[in-house]
């Protein structure tokens, strides 16, 4: 029982996500509609995409809290540019690129220079929101063109063009981290970077490459930001990095690296974004918000890691058990003397 | 004296030096004493919840809920005002509270042992929104502040001891007390030797859970005072005081020197890193330059600072590797 | 290039230098490995066979010298490369993901999927014939089944070259003699094997030519027939002198022990059971047994840092029962762990605080650290620790001089039992000759003394009373026949017995 919910963490979240749903329909009938699914889906994008660069780089045992600061300077780069009067398509391609040179130059500085990736994505999440802040001169960017903003309407059952370019991404993601030789180096890195390097796996070519990847997620999560908001304030994407690792340690990816699923994640995204729901559409004051969720991802935490142990010890105790194996004529003659004694 | 000037606390200090004669060279007023020690007000919270957080960086761990407990302990201070509990018990109250935090944060750490920047993490929002309820409570609403405090803690935002701020004084103060203490006493010796090896400290016999905890504690407590401290200078008690202290805290510790993977750090280091970093702050602003800016550029300055470190430490290994080359290929054609 | 393969050589490494920090461990090796070839590899702790190998596999780089696989040159260090000419390093520890199954483990670094070469490695567990479960968490298998999992991932990879690191160590002799069958195979097919033991009957058994590594030089190298047993110990231990007289100090020593010192008795825990032994002043107790035997477990259940299930624990009389390190150290019971530098040092501290901590709760609050200085200075100069001060980071001195450090620092806990766990591991010859006297030198002085070691040499030449484990539990003891071969036979005798 321990095991199966210790090892699948989608199973657990899906039980408990369909328990709260149950009961919530139960409290307030009109909850369970199409209407909710779609707004979570919908309001779930952003950090489903941060979540899941967040997690790329977490299974290669670094960790990104620059991601939001990337949001926001991606986001400034396609308003600016859309507002210059460019293209909607090269303002994508040109936000894209920002997305893409952050997420480097993180890799580039925790792959190539060996410096703690905490410590170096905690610059970075400042440095990021500086130039975002010089960019603008520190005001909002408003008056999106109307092209933008139709990127997140409605093609039915709720799902905008955005909605199909992330569920691509997820099915993506999975493919390649699942089933390609390259994806598998990811988690190989993260679970044992000596014996990777000993394998011929190249580590830091892998480092660069995750943080690359959450960038550019970043990158395509500032588009869907602002197609869906409409406008850029100058804390867009502010904490979303928080609310990340925490999706991703609730959706069982392991900050020692090597573990973790997109299943998991995205289960765990629609978790969180499910009970923020719930709690608006119950009409509980907003500021439970923060102390709900906290508590949530603590007792996760926590159960997690009573369980993690109680494993451990189990194979432990295993591996010792072993010596208890070795006198086997004498322990096999005892238990067929006990047999027999018993018949 | 060759190790004090190769000490990175020389090197902090050299920084400071350049950063405020650049900042007079564009704005003479700004090199004015009393605007200089004045404004240390601004920043000094920083350096507060930055000492003591070093203490947690070198044993190993790291604390992000500071920020939080900030202002959970500066709210649950104005709770009890808003309930006219005595002001000494009010003080005593929220540095419990703070203390709790910390003890808190220390539990879950050693029961899940699950990693503390993902616990700190957690208990960030937890204590961001235990402050938030306990303030819609007592009707001040999500983050609206709780004001009304007695004149007599009023006046301590604005209080002078010797010539010199009250919070400046009080930093300093206990900047001096973990020097001592982790400098100079068997206590801070178990710190250090914690953080450079679990393991090892657990075969000599060193209680890590113990040691780890009580750094904790004392950054949750550390954090109380920090939110009474804002508190009394702003008037008020508000549930997002501390929100704006994560960042810069972190990186002065950081900074000063302490290392992530601990072992390394010290409170001098974090004290000038503390300084450096406020007045570059107070600099870009006197220079025109938006307070938004200003502070994400500290972020700018960490990467600088540790890229400059780490750096420096390749091209150390380097120039070592090449001396070793030129030494060998001498002992090789000697041997032939 | 053409020459060499025409000469059916597949490895050639010419002229290798290599040192950490100022200590040199290869002193320009060179040495060529043919096709179909099983060269020995030998030489003692820190002779420099793992840093040799580990450059040829492209783990770490070497300062001076060429190295060629296949008739190419390694032009830089990097396992990928190394692998890609056709070399795979089967190394002693084996390198585990934890997280991933069995079959991933030994895929990794492939170009085909897991999927794809899973009849193929099944064919291979069948022809080892072992029992492992391709599907297992690896985080679950036991030494001796990861072993098994390095060993597949060299077969896997059709290497024309493969380095086996004590291949054995971990393994049952029936799994021992499963290997060599596939050794034999594959010299068939031309493959060249480097094999580094330390067992010179599995050298005889499969091996045909022979080098010895002394302090980073090849001191001896040929066809195996040309030199008996004792040449090549000869050539491995460059002090073989001394020993005799030694010896015979030790045993004029005997007749003054004294009075039981430690005495444990029935004690189970985590990986042994029912362990009993005595020390008595003054006399050294050899501990012996092969990696995993459950000798490790048992020193840290005695030292209190593992939980103990039965058994009790009597130091001079008096019983300790709720054990922890502290305790231990406060009562005189002393340990130095096996892993000096995960459990034994603090590596980025400086030397002398290294020294006083074990001594850490009985420092002044206020610490003095002059005094403490002061003491390690009295260490440094009666053990010849050679460092530029007292304050210098303990990971910048060599093997031997850590090692001598890590037993300052059990001395200045004035122990009365010393429980050493492999004191020479990785250390140079000099010092461990330092070592031996020290610890002789400790045992005059009256403590009790148990020496744990997989060096059966060691306990023959120090120890006055031997016990062995085996399989984590009591494999027999010794006193007045102290050889390396009674040792040996005890050790393994008791999976010999078992597979029989």
């Amino acid at each position: 029982m321990l095991d199966l919910f210790a090892r699948n963490r989608v199973a657990t979240l899906l039980v408990i996500l369909v328990v709260a749903y149950a009961a919530i329909g139960a409290a307030a009938p009109g909850y369970l509609s199409g209407a909710t699914a779609s707004t979570v889906l919908a309001s779930s994008l952003v950090l489903m995409l941060i979540s899941l660069g967040t997690m790329v780089v977490i299974v290669t045992r670094n960790i990104d809290v620059s991601s939001g600061s990337v949001l926001g300077l991606s986001a400034a780069v396609l308003g600016l540019s859309l507002n210059a009067g460019v293209g909607l398509p090269l303002a994508v391609a040109l936000c894209m690129l920002t997305g893409v040179a952050a997420g480097a130059f993180n890799g580039l500085m925790v792959a190539y220079l060996g410096i703690p990736s905490i410590v170096a994505t905690l610059g970075t999440l400042g440095l990021y929101r500086g130039i975002m802040l010089v960019m603008t001169g520190g005001r909002w960017i408003e008056d999106l063109p109307q092209d933008l903003k139709a990127l997140a309407g409605n093609l039915g059952l709720g799902f905008s063009v955005l909605t199909v370019v992330v569920v691509a991404i997820i099915g993506g993601l999975w493919l390649f981290l699942r089933r390609t030789r390259f994806g598998r180096f990811f988690y190989a890195v993260g679970d044992n970077r000596a014996a990777a390097h000993h394998l011929g796996v190249p580590v830091r070519r892998v480092q660069f490459s995750a943080f690359v990847a959450t960038g550019a997620c970043a990158a395509l999560a500032s588009i869907v930001y602002s197609a869906q908001i409409g406008f850029i304030p100058n804390q867009a994407g502010n904490g979303v990095e928080l609310k990340a690792i925490a999706v991703n340690v609730l959706g069982g990816v392991s900050l020692l690296g090597g573990t973790g699923s997109v299943a998991g994640v995205v289960a765990a995204v629609i978790f969180i974004t499910s009970i923020d729901s719930a709690l608006v559409f119950l009409k509980i004051p907003a500021y439970w918000n923060d102390f709900i969720a906290g508590a949530l991802l603590l007792s996760v935490l926590l159960l997690d890691g009573r369980i993690r142990q109680v494993i451990d010890h189990r194979i432990r105790a295993r591996r010792y058990a072993v010596h208890d194996r070795t006198p086997v004529v004498e322990g096999r003659d005892q238990t067929s003397k006990a047999l027999e004694a018993g018949l | 004296m060759k190790k004090l000037i190769f000490r990175w606390e020389t090197a902090l200090l050299a920084m400071l030096v350049v950063e405020l004669a650049i900042f007079g060279i564009v704005n003479p007023r700004f090199l004015n004493l009393g605007n200089l020690i004045y404004g240390t007000s601004d920043f000094v919270q920083i350096g507060i919840v930055a000492l003591p957080l070093t203490l947690v960086i070198i044993a190993g761990g790291i604390d992000v809920s500071f920020a939080s407990t900030i202002g959970l302990a500066a709210i649950v201070f104005g709770v009890a005002t808003f309930y006219a509990v005595p002001l000494p018990i009010s003080i005593a109250v929220a540095l419990v509270t703070g203390a709790s935090c910390g003890l808190f944060n220390a539990t879950i750490i050693h029961l899940s042992k699950i990693q503390p920047l993902v616990v700190t993490l957690g208990s960030l929002y937890l204590f961001q929104g235990t402050a938030t309820v306990a303030s819609g409570l007592v009707g001040a609403g999500g983050y609206e502040g709780i004001g009304n405090f007695p004149q007599a803690f009023n006046a301590f935002g604005y209080a002078q001891i010797f010539g010199l701020p009250a919070t400046l004084v009080l930093f300093l103060a206990l900047a001096a007390v973990l020097v001592t203490l982790l400098h100079f006493t068997r206590f801070g010796r178990a710190v250090f030797l914690v953080g450079q090896s679990e393991s090892a400290a657990r075969f000599a016999g060193i209680p890590v859970a113990k040691v780890q905890t009580i750094t904790y504690v004392v950054t949750g407590l550390c954090a109380a005072i920090a939110g009474l401290a804002l508190s009394a200078y702003f008037g008020s008690a508000r549930v997002d005081l501390g929100s704006a202290t994560l960042l810069p805290a972190v990186t002065a510790a950081v900074l000063g020197g302490a290392s992530i993977y601990g072992g390394q750090g010290s409170i001098l280091g974090t004290l000038i890193a503390t300084f450096v970093i406020g007045y570059l702050q107070q600099g870009l602003q006197a220079s025109g330059v938006s307070s938004q800016i200003s502070s994400a550029l500290s972020g700018g300055l960490l990467v600088i600072a540790v890229a400059m470190r780490q750096g420096s430490a390749l091209l150390a290994d380097f120039i070592a590797v090449i001396r070793l080359k030129k030494s060998q290929t001498a002992l090789t054609s000697g041997g032939k | 290039m053409t020459k060499d393969l025409a000469a059916g050589r597949v490895a050639v490494l010419e002229d290798i230098w290599k040192s950490y920090g100022a200590v040199p461990v290869l002193r320009g090796v060179s040495l060529a490995l043919g096709a179909g070839e099983v060269h020995a590899l030998l030489g003692g702790n820190g002779a420099g066979k793992s840093s040799l190998m580990k450059i040829i596999a492209g783990i770490i780089p070497a300062n001076s010298g060429r190295i060629e696989i296949n008739g190419q040159f390694l032009t830089h260090a990097s396992p990928a490369l190394a692998q890609e000419l056709g070399l795979y390093l089967v190394p002693q520890e084996a390198h585990i993901l934890p997280n991933q199954s069995v079959l991933e483990n030994i895929c990794l670094g492939l170009r085909a999927s897991p999927r794809a070469l899973r009849p193929r490695v099944r064919t291979l567990v069948q022809e080892l014939s072992v029992a492992i479960d391709l599907d297992a968490q690896a985080a679950t298998l036991e030494i001796a089944e990861r072993q098994i999992v390095e060993i597949l991932r060299g077969l896997v990879r059709d290497a024309r070259v493969l380095i086996l690191d004590e291949p054995t160590s971990a393994l049952t002799p029936f799994e021992t003699r499963a290997l060599f069958d596939r050794v034999r195979k594959l010299q068939m097919q031309g493959v060249g094997i480097f094999f580094i033991s330390h067992k010179l009957r599995e050298i005889r058994e499969i091996c045909s030519t022979i080098s010895v590594l002394r302090d980073g030089i090849i001191v001896l190298s040929g066809s195996l027939d040309d030199y008996n047993d004792g040449e090549i110990v000869k050539a491995m231990s460059h002090v073989q002198t001394s020993a005799e007289g030694e010896k015979t100090s030790i045993l004029a020593k005997v007749a003054q022990i004294g009075q039981p010192r430690l005495s444990v008795r029935g004690l189970s825990g985590e990986g042994f059971r029912d362990i009993s032994l005595e020390v008595r002043a003054g006399e050294i107790l050899g501990l012996a047994g092969v990696v995993g035997a459950g000798r490790t477990e048992f020193a840290e259940t005695l030292f209190g840092l593992r939980k103990q299930f039965a058994g009790s624990v009597h130091l001079d009389g008096v019983e300790l029962s709720q054990r922890s390190p502290r305790l231990c150290i406060d009562k005189g019971l002393v340990y130095l762990p096996e892993d000096r530098q995960q459990n034994g040092l603090f590596l980025e501290a400086p030397l002398f605080w290294n020294v006083s901590s074990y001594l850490i709760h009985r420092l002044p609050f206020f610490l003095r650290s002059s005094q403490e200085r002061l003491s390690f200075d009295g260490f440094r100069n009666s053990m010849g620790i050679k460092c530029t001060s007292a304050g210098q980071a303990a990971r910048g001195l060599s093997g031997g001089n850590q090692q001598k450090v890590l037993m300052a620092k059990c001395l200045s806990a004035r122990p009365k039992v010393l429980i050493l766990d492999e004191p020479t591991r990785g250390v140079d010859v000099a010092a461990r000759n330092d070592i031996y006297a020290l610890i002789r030198t400790l045992a005059a002085d009256g403590v009790a003394i148990v020496l744990i070691s997989s060096d059966f040499d060691e306990i023959e030449q120090l120890a006055d009373r031997v016990q062995v484990m085996a399989f984590g539990q009591h494999g027999g003891a010794l006193v007045d026949d102290i050889s390396v071969d009674a040792i040996a036979k005890l050790a393994f005798g008791a999976s010999e017995a078992n597979h029989a």
